[in-house]
Formats: structure tokens, C-alpha cells, sequence
């Protein structure tokens, strides 16, 4: 499998770390149902086959992180997203929903 | 008590470069290297400042520009790293930190990483052994960078010209590691004969 960094180009697996499932989001540690929400967030994971959103880490490379949208069949992928980019939209987004 | 003198010492305990015209490899040890940062929403003003005091134009991807004397090598984003010949006690870290004062972080690397060049007909095949990027010229050429590795040596590597010449820079204390690997790939281009 080959992932192409967004800022050095196609680079091989070995280069990369799998950092976990890009579609859930950490709980509030502080929040009043925390201990229910981290345990949903820790172990029901749904791992079904085909697309799927991950982080991978540029370890070996410019230290980027990505969200990888992956066939996990297949191995095709289908996108690669700075996770910073990702991150700045989904805070933008919640701003204009909020106001 | 004793006085402790330190002095500097090589990065390389076991330095034997292969004999043949096919490969030179050169530790340069003497350089004074900084690596250097945007401060956030300062990528512009940064990219001023060295334009302006350098004449240089910082690359906006993997690559490495010239410019009086030092080179400037993409180190990831917003990143580079500053590499000159430390001639006359020159220290890059303390030039750049009074010419982006507010603009970007500066960090000495000076003896943290070592770079080695590598040379010579066989240099592109001597390093395809090691290093999982393509290297031909096509893909790789003057002026391009590369943050990879070689033989589990984390490396920045790039070219330096047609000969084709290459430098990689390489933590220091690594520097042993990617010397035996690199001396041990060039091997075969060892003639028998004296």
C-alpha cells in the first residue's frame, strides 16, 4: 500500500504509522455522562469493510497528520486530507452553525 | 579537581569509504546548520525577511534553493533548515534569530545532525539499495528534497547536481549507522583488480 502525502508526494507504507479511526471524536472528560461516552469511545467501534476514515502519521517523512479515506477491502485509497485541514473545516463548520 | 576539556570529536568511529572512482563519500562536518519555523500567520513575513536578507525564495514544497552561500532545504511545512560552511566562526542560529525576530522560531542543528555527500556514477544505485523513493532523474533532480529514510536511518536527502552529487542529513548519532550501510551497498563496485 502506498499513501500520497499531501506534502511529499506517494511515499511507501513503512513510512507511515496507523493512528486510529478518523470518524469518532474524543469525548469531554469533563461532561456529566464522560464515563458511558469513553466507553463507547474506547470500544464500540463498528469496523465495517469498505471506506473508511483513518489517521496516519508521516513518521518517517515531514511528521504530517493525515486522514486517509481508505477502502479497508481493498486497500485502494480513495483520499488523503491534512488532518489539520480536516480539523480547521469541522471547527469552522460548528462556528457557522452556531451562529 | 581536573580540568574537563571537551573537544570536538567526529560523528564517525569507523569512517572507510569504499575505493572506487564509482562512489565518493565526504562526511561534511563542518558546517553551522539552523532550522527554522513560521510563527503562525507569518509565513509571509518570513518569507520576506529571507528574501530580503538572503535574496533567497523559500520553496513552498520539498525542495532547496542557494542563495549567498546558504542553502535552504524544505524540512516540512512551513520549515527549513539553514546550512552554511561555519567559516570565520559563522553561527547561522544567531544570524537568523536576530533576522526573524517575531517571525519564526530558529533552532541551532549545528550538532545535532551531520551531512554526508555522496557522489559519483553509481551514487543513484548505491543509494536505490537503501532509500524507498524513486531516485531517477525524472523523479528526483537538482534542487529536489526528500524527507524518507535509508536503511531505517531517518534522513533528509537532496540533490545537489547532475554528477549526479547528494547530501543527507542525518542525526548525528545515526551517523555511524548510515555509513556502514551505505559503505557496505557501495561493495560491489569495488574492482578486484588495484
Amino acid at each position: 500500500m502506498r499513501i500520497a502525502c499531501p506534502h511529499c508526494g506517494e511515499r511507501s507504507l513503512d513510512e507511515f504509522l496507523y493512528s486510529g479511526d478518523a470518524t469518532v471524536k474524543r469525548p469531554d472528560f469533563a461532561g456529566t455522562t464522560a464515563m458511558d461516552d469513553f466507553v463507547t469511545y474506547t470500544f464500540e467501534r463498528t469496523n465495517p469493510p469498505g471506506p473508511h476514515r483513518e489517521l496516519w502519521y508521516h513518521a518517517a517523512g515531514c511528521h504530517a497528520w493525515l486522514v486517509v479515506t481508505r477502502n479497508v477491502s481493498t486497500h485502494a485509497v480513495a483520499s488523503v486530507e491534512l488532518a489539520r485541514d480536516v480539523a480547521l473545516a469541522a471547527k469552522s463548520a460548528t462556528k457557522d452553525s452556531a451562529s | 579537581m581536573a580540568d574537563h576539556i571537551l573537544t570536538p570529536s567526529s560523528a564517525f568511529m569507523d569512517w572507510h569509504p569504499p575505493a572506487t572512482p564509482k562512489l565518493a563519500a565526504s562526511a561534511r562536518e563542518t558546517l553551522t546548520m539552523a532550522s527554522f519555523a513560521a510563527a503562525r500567520g507569518k509565513e509571509q513575513a518570513l518569507r520576506e525577511a529571507i528574501s530580503a536578507a538572503y535574496g533567497a525564495v523559500l520553496p513552498k514544497s520539498a525542495g532547496r534553493v542557494e542563495a549567498g552561500g546558504i542553502a535552504f532545504v524544505w524540512a516540512g511545512p512551513d520549515q527549513w533548515l539553514a546550512i552554511t560552511e561555519h567559516e570565520g566562526a559563522r553561527d547561522l542560529e544567531a544570524e537568523l534569530k536576530e533576522k526573524l525576530t517575531g517571525i519564526a522560531s530558529v533552532v541551532d542543528q549545528s550538532d545535532s545532525r551531520v551531512v554526508v555527500r555522496i557522489s559519483g556514477s553509481r551514487a543513484r544505485s548505491v543509494l536505490a539499495k537503501g532509500v524507498p523513493i524513486d531516485l531517477h532523474p525524472r523523479a528526483f533532480a537538482p534542487g529536489s528534497v526528500a524527507i524518507t529514510h535509508a536503511s531505517h536511518v531517518g534522513i533528509i536527502l537532496w540533490q545537489v547536481d547532475d554528477a549526479p552529487t547528494y547530501e543527507a542529513a542525518m542525526f548525528r548519532s545515526y551517523a555511524d549507522s548510515f555509513a556502514h550501510w551505505l559503505f557496505e551497498a557501495a561493495a560491489e563496485y569495488v574492482s578486484a583488480q588495484p
